[in-house]
C-alpha cells in the first residue's frame, strides 16, 4: 500500500521583520478565503505560581478591546465581515486565529496588529472583573459540573511534579483566578506579548508580495521586546514516576472511567514520531488491538482511547482513557489497559502499516481546512523553528522501523512510569 | 514608520466570486440518487450513502432502534466480522463513521482518492448486508443503553432531553431523546434491526454521495458496481411531528449542590421546509446565533454570567424546537432567565435593527465556504439536498438567497416565531437554591423534579 506522496503539499514562504516577528505566507487560490493566525510564545507553562489560568484569562482580556478598537469590537467586525475568530490557551502556547473572505484581509491584520502594539491603553478593571466571571463560568461548566470533569488536574498533579510547568491545568484554580490584578495583565503584556515571541501565519487566497507589505505596515512599528523570561520551575524530569501513582474518585459519574498516564518524550524529540507510531497502531480504529481486546472480545470497555500529546516541555503525557461499564470489573479494565501499554513491544509489521496509512489520511483531511492550514504552520514555525516542516511530518512516520517502536516500548512503558486515576460512581 | 491611520477599519478590497463547486446528480435505475462533486485541491475522497432511516421512522415503544442499528452495523456483514472488515477498510488507511438522526442515516467512508475503488465496495457491504451477529449484538445495545446512562448525568445532556420533554411531551416523536429510553431499547434483538434495514435500508430514496478528487466516468463506474444491483423499496413510514401551541412553564431538575444551572427556554420552532427558513436563519442569529448576538452581549459580556449562550431553530421534516441554551453560575439563575425571556420578547416586539440584518446576512453570506472546506462537509450537506428534497441548486443560490432577506420579512419572522408567551423553561441545577430566585417572575407554573 503506498498512496499518494511523499510529496510536497503547502508552498510557503517565510519572512522575519525586523521586530523580531515570524511571518508565514502559504497562499491557496482555490476558495476566495484567508485564515490569519497568531501563536505567541506562551501558555500554562509560563505561569508564575500563584497565578495559575493567567494565561487563559489573558487571552479574554486581548477581546476586550485595544487602543482603536472597542470591546467586543473585533468579534463585531470579523462577523459583520462574514468571518470566524476565536483563540485558545494551552500548555505551550496562545493562539488567535480568524478566517475572513480574502478581500478582508486588511481588516484582520489591522485588529491582530492594534492588540499587539495597544492592547493596554484599553485595559480596565470592569474589563477584568467581567471577563474573570466569565472564566470562572467556563470552570465551572467544563471542570465542576462536568461528569470527570477535574480528570487533567488529578493526571496532571500527580504525572508532573510540583515544581515542573505542566503540574498544572490551563483553566487554573479558582483562588488564583479570583487573585489576579489588571498589574498581572500589564506585566504579562509586556513581558510575552512581543513581536519577537510571535509568529504570524496567513493562508489562502493571497498574493505573497502584497500580503507581506500589509503586514509590515500593521506590525512594523510594534517594538521588540526584552526576550521572554525562562519557563519558572524546573522543566527536566526522567521518565519515570517512581511507581504507579494512583488515585480513586468517588464520584457522580454514571460508569466507571480509568485515565492511565506515563511520561514520554516531548513533541520536540525524533523519539516522539516512534511513540506516536506505537499508540496509533495498538488504539486507533475498530481493527486496532486495544479496542479489539477492551471493547469487542472482552467488553470491558465502552470506547477506549490512546494519545500522546504535542507537548515539548521535558516529557509530554501519553494518556489512555477508557469508560467502563461494570464497577466491579474495573480492576480488570485497569490490568487489561496496563497490560496493553506494556505489550507494546510485541507490535508487528502489518499494525504498524495501518498507524501509517491512517495518519496520513487524517492529517490530509484536516489540512483541508485552511484554518487548520495556517495553525499546523504556526505550530511548526512555533515549535521547530521550521514551518516547512509540516510538508515532512505528514509523511514522517513512514521513517520508523518497528524495532524503533518496540525500543520505545520498552524503555517508556513500564509500572513505574505510570499515573492511574480511576472514577467510580458514588453509591446512589 | 509609516502614515497608517489605526483609528479607521481598512477598506475592504475588492470581493472575489465564490462558487459552490459542480454538483452532478442523476438517479440510478434502482431509485438510488448519485451525487458527484468534484474537488481536486488535496487527494482526498468521501464516500456517502443517505438513507431514509432515521428515528422519525421509529415508534415510541422501540425508540432508539434506528441509533442502534446504525451502531450495530459495524458488528459485520454477510461476508465478514466486524473485525475483518475494519481491517479492510482500515488497511486502506480509510476512515469510517456512522450518524443517525431523526430523518436520516448516513454511512460515510473517507479515503485518500486512489483507494476508493477498494473503499466503496466496502462502504456497500456495510450497508446492504449487515449481519448483526447473534454474539456481537448485545455489546452494540449495552453501548447504547450506556450512552443513556451518560445523557442522564450529564447536566447539559440531561436539560436538552428534559426540555424536549417537557415541550413536546413524553409520547410525542420528538418528546423522546434521539437515541431512546432505557425501556424502549432494553429489549431490542437482531430480529427488529434486520427488519427495520429491510423497510429503510433501500436504494429508493436513498443517495450516495461522492466528493473529491475524481473522475466522474470512473466515479460512476464504481457506484454503478458497488450499488448498481441494489434493490428494494421503503415501507410507509411513521407521521412526522406537529406541536400544538404550547402554554408557560418551568421544570425544575433538582441536582443537590450543582455549582451551575443548565438552562433551556423556548418553544415550538420550524420544519425545515418552512417558507421563511431563510428568515429565521437570520433572526437566530441576531437572537443567540453568534458571539456579537444580543443574547451573549447579554449574559456573557455584559452581566458574566455565562461562559456563552447560544439559541438554536433546529430544523427537522417536523417542526424542531426553537431553544436557548446556557449554563449560568447557580446564584444568578433567576436573573439571567429573566434577561433571557427580556430579549426574546424585546426582539419579537420590536424585530431587529437594519444594521444588526445587515451584519447577519454579511455573516452568513462569509462564512458559507468555510463550512464547505472538507470533502466530509461537502458530501454531508449535499445529502441535505436528498433529506429535505432540496432544489439540486440550493447550495449554488444559498448566499443570493441570504442576500434576498429583507429586515421586514425579519421582523415579521420575529413576531410570528419568537412568541414570548409560550416559552418553556428548564432548568438542570441546585432547585434549593434555584427555586427562590424565580419567585415572583412570570414564567409559568413551576414543577420541581424529582
Amino acid at each position: 500500500m503506498t498512496g499518494v506522496g511523499p510529496r510536497t503539499l503547502i508552498d510557503l514562504d517565510t519572512h522575519t521583520l525586523d521586530n523580531g516577528l515570524e511571518v508565514v505566507l502559504a497562499p491557496d487560490p482555490s476558495v476566495p478565503v484567508v485564515a490569519v493566525n497568531i501563536w505567541y510564545g506562551v501558555g500554562s507553562r509560563n505561569e508564575a505560581p500563584g497565578r495559575t489560568g493567567f494565561a487563559h484569562l489573558f487571552e479574554h482580556m486581548m477581546f476586550q478591546g485595544s487602543a482603536h478598537v472597542p470591546k467586543n469590537g473585533h468579534f463585531e467586525l470579523i462577523e459583520r465581515a462574514g468571518g470566524s475568530l476565536n483563540a485558545t490557551t494551552w500548555f505551550d502556547r496562545t493562539n488567535y486565529f480568524e478566517t475572513l473572505p480574502a478581500h478582508e484581509l486588511d481588516l484582520a491584520l489591522w485588529l491582530e496588529s492594534d492588540r499587539m502594539g495597544w492592547m493596554l491603553p484599553a485595559m480596565t478593571g470592569d474589563k477584568l472583573e467581567n471577563q474573570r466571571d466569565v472564566v470562572k463560568n467556563e470552570r465551572r461548566q467544563r471542570y465542576d459540573n462536568q461528569p470527570y470533569g477535574d480528570w487533567d488536574e488529578r493526571v496532571q498533579s500527580l504525572l508532573f511534579p510540583a515544581d515542573h510547568p505542566y503540574h498544572h491545568t490551563v483553566i487554573g484554580s479558582m483562588e488564583d483566578i479570583s487573585a489576579a490584578t489588571l498589574d498581572d495583565v500589564h506585566d504579562f503584556f509586556a513581558t510575552f506579548y512581543v513581536p519577537n515571541n510571535a509568529v504570524l501565519t496567513i493562508c489562502g487566497d493571497i498574493d505573497p508580495a502584497a500580503a507581506l507589505e500589509a503586514v509590515v505596515r500593521y506590525f512594523g512599528e510594534i517594538p521588540a521586546g526584552a526576550s521572554p523570561p525562562s519557563i519558572p520551575g524546573n522543566p527536566v524530569l526522567s521518565f519515570d514516576t517512581g511507581g504507579t501513582l494512583r488515585q480513586d474518585v468517588s464520584a457522580q459519574v454514571p460508569l466507571p472511567r480509568i485515565y492511565m498516564a506515563a511520561r514520554v518524550p516531548p513533541f520536540t524529540t525524533e523519539a516522539f514520531y516512534a511513540g506516536q507510531a506505537a499508540v496509533t497502531a495498538a488504539t486507533t480504529g475498530r481493527s486496532s488491538r486495544v479496542h479489539d481486546r477492551l471493547v469487542r472480545k472482552e467488553r470491558l470497555a465502552k470506547s477506549v482511547s490512546c494519545s500522546t500529546l504535542p507537548l515539548t516541555t521535558g516529557a509530554t503525557m501519553l494518556l489512555m482513557v477508557a469508560t467502563g461499564y461494570d464497577p466491579a470489573s474495573v480492576d480488570a479494565l485497569e490490568r487489561a489497559m496496563a497490560d496493553e501499554l506494556d505489550g507494546l513491544t510485541s507490535l508487528q509489521q502489518d499494525e504498524l502499516d495501518r498507524a501509517v496509512a491512517v495518519t496520513e489520511t487524517r492529517t490530509l483531511s484536516q489540512l483541508q481546512r485552511v484554518g487548520s492550514r495556517a495553525d499546523l504552520l504556526s505550530m511548526f514555525a512555533t515549535l521547530f523553528k521550521d514551518p516547512r516542516r509540516l510538508n515532512r511530518d505528514l509523511w514522517r512516520l513512514r521513517d520508523v522501523s518497528l524495532d524503533e517502536v518496540h525500543a520505545w516500548a520498552a524503555e517508556y512503558m513500564s509500572p513505574s512510569n505510570r499515573v492511574v486515576v480511576r472514577y467510580l460512581p458514588e453509591a446512589p | 514608520m509609516n502614515d497608517l491611520d489605526r483609528s479607521a477599519r481598512p477598506a475592504s478590497g475588492g470581493i472575489r466570486p465564490y462558487q459552490f463547486p459542480d454538483l452532478v446528480s442523476r438517479r440510478l435505475e434502482s431509485g438510488l440518487e448519485l451525487m458527484l462533486v468534484q474537488k481536486k485541491d488535496l487527494p482526498m475522497v468521501t464516500a456517502l450513502v443517505v438513507l431514509d432511516a432515521g428515528e422519525a421512522r421509529v415508534p415510541l415503544e422501540r425508540g432508539g432502534l434506528a441509533v442502534l442499528t446504525g451502531d450495530a452495523l459495524e458488528a459485520g456483514t454477510g461476508s465478514r466480522s466486524g473485525l475483518e472488515w475494519a481491517r479492510a477498510l482500515e488497511r486502506l488507511g480509510a476512515t469510517s463513521g456512522v450518524s443517525t438522526g431523526w430523518d436520516s442515516t448516513t454511512v460515510a467512508v473517507s479515503s485518500q482518492a486512489d483507494r476508493l475503488d477498494e473503499a466503496l465496495p466496502l462502504l456497500a457491504e456495510m450497508v446492504r448486508s449487515p449481519s448483526f451477529p447473534e454474539d456481537e449484538f448485545p455489546r452494540y445495545k449495552r453501548q447504547c443503553l450506556g450512552t443513556i446512562a451518560q445523557r442522564a448525568m450529564n447536566p447539559g445532556a440531561l436539560a436538552s432531553d428534559e426540555f424536549a420533554r417537557f415541550l413536546y411531551g413524553a409520547h410525542a416523536l420528538y418528546g423522546r431523546p434521539l437515541g431512546g429510553r432505557e425501556e424502549s431499547l432494553a429489549s431490542v434483538e437482531t430480529v427488529e434491526c434486520r427488519a427495520f434495514v429491510e423497510s429503510a435500508y433501500v436504494p429508493h430514496g436513498a443517495g450516495l454521495v461522492l466528493v473529491g478528487d475524481l473522475d466522474a466516468g470512473e466515479a460512476e463506474a464504481l457506484a454503478r458496481k458497488s450499488f448498481g444491483d441494489w434493490a428494494g423499496r421503503p415501507a410507509d413510514a411513521v407521521g412526522e411531528a406537529a406541536l400544538e401551541e404550547t402554554e408557560s412553564g418551568v421544570l425544575l431538575v433538582h441536582r443537590p449542590g450543582a455549582v451551575q444551572s443548565e438552562i433551556r427556554i423556548g418553544h415550538g420552532g420550524i420544519r425545515r421546509d418552512a417558507p421563511d427558513y431563510f428568515a429565521v436563519q437570520i433572526l437566530n442569529l441576531v437572537l443567540g446565533g453568534s458571539f456579537t448576538s444580543r443574547l451573549n452581549l447579554n449574559l456573557r459580556e455584559k452581566n458574566g454570567f455565562t461562559y456563552g449562550v447560544r439559541s438554536r431553530f433546529i430544523t427537522r421534516r417536523g417542526a424542531g424546537p426553537f431553544v436557548v441554551s446556557t449554563a449560568v453560575e447557580s446564584a444568578v439563575t433567576g436573573a439571567a432567565v429573566s434577561e433571557i425571556h427580556g430579549e426574546i420578547g424585546a426582539l419579537a416586539n420590536d424585530g431587529p435593527t437594519g444594521a444588526e440584518v445587515e451584519t447577519a446576512i454579511s455573516y452568513l453570506s462569509g462564512v458559507f465556504p468555510l463550512k464547505l472546506e472538507t470533502t466530509g462537509q461537502i458530501a454531508a450537506q449535499a445529502a441535505e439536498i436528498i433529506v429535505y428534497g432540496l432544489e439540486q441548486d440550493y447550495y449554488h443560490r444559498y448566499r443570493e438567497r441570504i442576500r434576498d432577506v429583507s429586515l421586514t420579512d425579519v421582523g415579521e419572522t420575529a413576531g410570528t416565531r419568537l412568541r414570548p408567551a409560550q416559552l418553556r423553561t428548564v432548568i438542570v441545577g441546585d432547585a434549593d437554591v434555584v427555586a427562590p430566585q424565580l419567585e415572583g417572575k412570570r414564567l409559568g407554573p413551576i414543577v420541581r423534579t424529582p
